[in-house]
């Protein structure tokens, strides 16, 4: 851990904690099953994702990518793509002007969303089989995809790393993983484990996955003059790429303009600049026209990265009463050559059990393959795969309910940290959870339950993310005619965003929900960070909270111009939003609505802009979300067949602000986990580093027919230390899942599966 | 609604007369949708997976109309020519949201919303589905998927639904769909032609041998978008009657060729237990609102589906050229992979099974995922017992174990004479052993494949 990190600790466990905001307490809106606001323009195709822009003079490109991993461009011959119909431009390494490289993602004070330091046609070195090495530009999207296919560039291939399994002696320690130590231990561990009559020692295997979002990824890239640049992108970060394509085009920011209000899914997917845009906006700048770029799925296989393979120890060793006596989870995950993200896997154990000696490691490979990048809860879905499996095995060495052996585990503290934690309520979640669940009626023994040739097994396993808060700005404005405007530049990729800032500025400033309009998605409103990590909600409410005070306090100094005004003297702590303007808390009938005062002193609007501070809160806490998952699996005797029949989520993650946006995140996390437990996987050949499966054919999300029922529970208890009580919600309904059904599997037929996912073959 | 009667190069596009456009014959229909504005059709796949890109077409029902939704990615443009199509855009033309729209939406059915309109477009047919009573079955937008909810707010919306209102969509299913007319539309860039009758079929197919006959294209249309194949002569069967009939005889069943799967479905009222377990494993309801049985055969894809279970079912094929009918068993229709009989200037015609069906017939469908995925194993098993109890006859047939779909006559032969028993099982098992030789591929290694052949005989027998 750096110098720098360290005093910022220091500073943090000395600083008071935010006042408590008391927007917790109401229920107005806020925690209303209110349905979403963008509902209307989604059922009837209205609502525009980034392709969908009408743009006059609209010209298609194409990408041609490379089909070896490692090498070099030795000649591209380009003259047949020039002359077929309709083609305006094709570019390679040999005629692209020189770009700059994005800075790797940060969604610090100067955001960047760089995905690969490769030299994108900058270069004739091949890094990844799908590396893009040329581009062609047409009039119809048919023609540059007809022309991209005549173009077979020469190369002289090299031995490249393309196999993750044969690389993982070559694993080395990364310096950080995400500003955290990659290695933490304390006592013993190894010899501990030696002399342990009680222990499991599992070695887990997890494939890479890709994200699928249904919507493809597409960019329209609109130059005006040679210094400015409106584009369309599937971004899950429009400040970022903003930023990063404004830096690799050498353009003022404020000059890139990035729109997209709408993400038809991103799950990780679109938060960085992928290739295809900076392609988009360089063919656009080429030819002088609008560009629109959007590669086919198979396109998106192989220049957008998925989540990294990982294979992972954990050993445990416990006292007969369960106590953990120590724990080691320690493995290897894959980055690219000309990436950095060693993905944390190792994250979960040091916040979850109380452990006397532990070591937590890990380690990475480089491998010949497209950037690895963030995937819905990245870390801890793996993560969790592992520890919760190893735990349930560790149950039956101990006869223990694996339920009440995690109880025996749970921490007083952050078990690394040795932080408070800001809220914790994992053993209610267990309890409301094995409630529903009826877990109690779940036979102690392996392959007792049989219902003609299906096995019938219950498992269970905790989830964990942790709460992050980002650095976000947001305006708010209140107008003349009592309505207010909020604005930022975040994305709704379907989590419910609009709805629960509106349901969240109209509580704060006692308004309708009709009169806020919450405005979004474009890199030229007050910046807000990436929508992801779970962290967008409770950053932009901080947000958008900051600045609300800020406007009700000039308000009230505008209102205190006039000496008869019934606020007149008071000071901000006296006063509130109420009845659609501001009144005294001990008078509550005393205040003026915004109206009167913005009439009375003659104004159009009062508005403040203001960006939150740095989350410090989560140095001096421990804060996590958690999940108790549970859920029952048949197994067809014969066939391997397993079908997952019922599924309890019990959730501890802070305040729920609308259960009903929360609830869908929760159980599309649920259904995803489903996936990467029994059909998902993106299959390399490792012969040629080629993605053998770059399909919605060939690449297994589940379908309906896969999705049991499912129930959701939650503890709804505010965490006083984040923005509303609330806690991002996307991200830990996958975590916890792969665990649960392989260990529902194991309760079923006795078979430890240790390796995702679970098909057919491997319970044979 | 209705009004706008389409022409031989022009088609009724929500309710609007619309000019067919000089265009590449295999630009598809989502294609052409999304670059003239109407991007209330999504593009997740282009090819037939998500169902993001669903519209819906008005098809004949008895006398009136019925919606059929299908996959806009994988309809040729030119073969809508007369025909009527109804997108997303048309739902909400007064402004006011459908049923299946508001409950979509209401129910939280949609979340990042790039699939909804598709999901909107299969609860919008079944909700209007003639003769359907009680709430709207969710398995009908079976083929269309979705990331983000996990689904359950979209049964609940489907849940919701009741009868169709009382509207101009229900109206407009009390008058007559368009009829399938013939079509001949050439284009600088290629051409395709829809004969009305088998014999200017074979007309057709004799001056232009190289012609690609087109049923469903389902298949052919994903070649189209992903594999860039090309074809200068398209020939679409669609309007072949010959190749449309469906009958249910004392001693025998005819299936034309180009019905798509869903139509046998509906027509094939005493179907027997094998067919009817078959059908909805085989893709989605939006696939097999297109797809037909001389797609699948004619594709003579070592992993289609169709062939194992006509297989068990020992059926014949009557293939139609110049030179008239010839009747072909489907045993010795396939030559080598992705080889058949099929002469140039050849068709299939329709396919017979005969009658009475076996005593004891089932398929199973092994694939990675439950539903909407090719097989990795598919196969259908057939026993006849004789007075005794003893077996008569058998036909094991199996998809995705060889090169063409074919049947393990060895170990049909070591069953016969035999009690259907435990024992019994195991000879076939050890046998199929020696006679199936499976590939390795990323469905599936070989050893798993031949485990699988063997094991699904036994659950057969389990199941008797
Ligand atoms: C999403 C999806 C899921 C699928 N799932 C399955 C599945 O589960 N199981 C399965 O088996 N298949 C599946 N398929 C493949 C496909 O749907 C079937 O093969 C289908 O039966 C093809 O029929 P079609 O009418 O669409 O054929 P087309 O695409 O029109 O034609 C296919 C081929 O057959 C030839 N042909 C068509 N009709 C005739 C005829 N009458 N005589 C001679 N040749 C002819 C054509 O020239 C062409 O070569 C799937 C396809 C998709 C897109
Ligand atoms: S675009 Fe996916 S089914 Fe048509
Ligand atoms: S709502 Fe996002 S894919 Fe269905």
């Amino acid at each position: 851990m750096n110098i720098l990190r360290k005093v910022v600790e220091t500073f943090a466990h000395v600083m008071p904690d935010r006042d408590r905001d008391e927007l917790i307490q109401r229920h107005r809106f806020l925690g209303q099953p209110i349905s979403r606001l963008d509902g209307r323009p989604k059922v009837t195709g209205a609502a525009h994702f980034s392709a969908e822009y009408p743009v006059e003079g609209l010209v298609h490109a194409a990408i041609v990518y490379s089909t070896i991993s490692k090498g070099a461009i030795v000649a591209i011959d380009t003259s047949t793509a020039q002359q077929a119909p309709g083609v305006l431009s094709v570019i390679t390494h040999l005629n692209a002007p020189q770009m700059k490289v994005p800075p790797p993602f940060s969604v610090g004070d100067s955001p960047s969303s760089g995905t690969t330091l490769v030299k994108i046609l900058n270069t004739d070195r091949i890094s990844w089989n799908g590396q893009p090495v040329a581009v062609v530009v047409a009039d119809t999207p048919e023609q540059a995809e007809h022309a991209a296919s005549l173009i077979h560039p020469v190369y002289a291939a090299e031995p490249g790393v393309n196999s993750f399994e044969e690389s993982i002696p070559q694993a080395k320690q990364p310096k950080e993983i995400m500003g955290e130590a990659p290695e933490v231990k304390k006592g013993s561990a190894d010899v501990i484990l030696k002399d342990s009559i009680h222990r499991v020692d599992l070695t887990f295997t997890t494939p890479p996955y890709n994200h699928n979002a249904i919507e493809l990824h597409a960019a329209i890239a609109i130059w005006d003059g040679n210094d400015k640049l409106t584009l369309y992108d599937t971004s899950q970060f429009t400040a970022g790429t903003a930023a990063s394509i404004a830096g690799v085009f050498g353009l003022k920011t404020e000059n890139v303009r990035v729109i997209s209000p709408f993400v038809g899914g991103g799950f990780g997917g679109k938060g960085g600049l992928w290739p295809y845009t900076q392609l988009c906006v360089l063919a656009s700048r080429i030819t002088g026209r609008p560009v629109r770029l959007t590669p086919s799925r198979a396109g998106v296989f192989r220049i957008v990265g998925g989540r990294t393979p990982s294979q992972q120890r954990v050993a445990i060793a416990a006292e007969p009463s369960g106590k953990f006596s120590t724990f080691i989870h320690e493995g290897v995950t894959a980055q690219s050559t000309d990436n950095h993200f060693p993905e944390q896997f190792s994250f979960p154990p040091r916040h979850l059990y109380a452990m006397d000696s532990y070591r937590i490691a890990q380690k990475v490979t480089e491998v010949n393959r497209v950037a690895n990048t963030f995937m819905r809860a990245p870390g801890e879905s793996i993560g969790t795969f592992a520890v919760e499996s190893a735990i349930d095995a560790l149950a039956y060495e101990l006869n223990l309910d694996p339920v009440e052996l995690r109880m025996r585990n749970e921490p007083d503290r952050d078990p690394v940290s040795g932080n408070e934690f800001s809220s914790r309520y994992l053993r209610e979640a267990y309890t409301m959870g094995a409630d529903k669940f009826g877990w109690k009626n779940r036979p102690a023994a392996v392959g007792s339950q049989r219902d003609g040739d299906w096995l019938i097994g219950q498992g269970t396993a905790t989830g964990t993310y942790p709460v992050y808060r980002v650095v976000t700005a947001a305006r708010l404005r209140i107008n003349a005619d009592g309505t207010a405007h909020v604005q930022t530049s975040c994305q709704e990729m379907g989590m419910g965003t609009e709805t629960v800032q509106t349901q969240h500025a109209a509580e704060r400033l006692a308004l309708p929900m009709e009169k806020v309009k919450f405005e979004y998605g474009d890199s030229t409103l007050p910046a807000a960070s990436v929508a992801g990590g779970s962290s967008q909600t409770i950053s932009v409410a901080l947000a958008v909270h900051e600045a609300a005070d800020n406007v009700i306090k000039e308000l009230l100094s505008l209102a205190q111009k006039d000496s008869e005004s019934a606020l007149a003297g008071a000071k901000f702590d006296d006063i509130h939003a109420a009845k659609e303007g501001i009144f005294r808390r001990d008078h509550p009938h005393l205040g003026q609505t915004y109206v009167a005062i913005l009439k009375h002193a003659g104004k159009d609007f009062v508005e403040a802009e203001h960006k939150t501070g740095a989350p410090l809160e989560t140095m001096k806490y421990s804060m996590h979300s958690y999940a108790a998952q549970f859920c029952e699996v048949r197994v067809h005797r014969l066939s391997g067949e397993v079908r997952v029949s019922r599924w309890v989520g019990a959730f501890d993650c802070g305040r729920i602000l609308n259960p009903k946006t929360a609830v869908s995140q929760f159980r599309g996390g649920i259904i995803m986990g489903i996936g990467m437990a029994l059909t998902e996987e993106t299959m390399f050949d490792d012969r040629t580093g080629r993605i053998m499966n770059p399909s919605l054919a060939e690449y297994h999300v589940p379908v309906q027919a896969d999705v049991p029922h499912i129930d959701i529970v939650y503890t709804d208890i505010a965490d006083p230390h984040t923005p509303l009580g609330a806690h991002g919600v996307g991200e830990i309904g996958i975590t916890g899942v792969a665990a649960a059904i392989a260990n529902a599997i194991h309760h079923a037929t006795g078979k430890r599966i240790t390796s995702l996912p679970i098909t057919l073959d491997k319970l044979m | 609604m209705g009004s706008n009667i389409a022409g031989l190069m022009d088609f009724v596009l929500n309710n609007r007369r619309i000019q067919l456009p000089q265009c590449r014959p295999q630009t598809t229909l989502l294609e052409w949708l999304r670059s003239n504005g109407l991007t209330g059709s999504k593009e997740g796949c282009a090819e037939g997976e998500c169902g993001a890109c669903t519209v819906l077409l008005v098809r004949p029902h008895g006398t009136g109309s019925k919606y059929v939704p299908v996959n806009s990615c994988l309809l040729f443009l030119p073969t809508l020519a007369g025909q009527e199509v109804l997108t997303i855009e048309a739902l909400n033309e007064n402004k006011q949201l459908a049923e299946a729209q508001f409950a979509m939406a209401e129910a939280g059915g949609s979340q990042c919303g790039y699939c909804t309109p598709g999901f909107v477009m299969s609860l919008f047919a079944e909700q209007y589905r003639p003769g359907r009573a009680g709430p709207c079955d969710p398995h009908s937008m079976g083929g269309n998927l979705c990331r983000c909810t996990g689904y359950r707010p979209i049964r609940d919306a489907a849940l919701s639904l009741g009868p169709a209102p009382d509207d101009s969509f229900r109206g407009r299913l009390s008058s007559p769909a368009p009829s399938m007319i013939p079509v001949s539309y050439t284009s600088i860039e290629g051409r395709l032609e829809r004969p009305g009758d088998l014999a200017q079929c074979t007309t057709f197919l004799k001056k232009y041998p190289d012609a690609k006959i087109l049923a469903g294209a389902t298949d052919l249309a994903v070649e189209s978008n992903l594999a860039y194949k090309r074809w200068p002569v398209l020939m679409s069967i669609d309007a072949v009657a010959e190749l449309q009939v469906f009958q249910d005889a004392a001693d025998h069943v005819e299936i034309g060729a180009g019905l798509p799967l869903s139509e046998i479905e509906f027509l094939w009222e005493h179907a027997p237990l094998v067919a009817r377990e078959w059908l909805p494993l085989f893709a989605s309801i939006l696939i097999r609102n297109r797809a037909t049985l001389g797609g699948n055969l004619g594709t003579a894809s070592p992993i289609g589906d169709a062939a194992p279970m006509l297989l068990a079912l020992d059926a014949e094929l009557k293939l139609g050229g110049a030179n008239g009918i010839r009747r072909v068993k489907l045993q010795d229709f396939f030559l080598g992979y992705r080889k058949t009989q099929l002469e140039p200037g050849e068709l299939i015609v329709s396919i017979i099974i005969p009658k009475p069906f076996p005593n004891q017939a089932r398929f199973y469908k092994v694939a990675k995922r439950r539903m909407d995925d090719i097989s990795t194993v598919a196969a259908c098993f057939a026993v006849n017992f004789d007075a005794d109890g003893r077996i008569a006859q058998a036909r094991l047939a199996y998809g995705g174990v060889a090169a063409v779909p074919i049947r393990v006559t060895e170990a049909e032969q070591s069953l016969l004479g035999k009690r259907w028993d435990e024992l019994a099982v195991k000879q076939a098992q050890a046998i199929i052993a020696s006679e199936l030789k499976p590939l390795s591929d990323h469905r599936g290694s070989s050893a798993y494949r031949l485990a699988m052949a063997q094991t699904l005989l036994k659950k057969f027998w389990c199941e008797r």
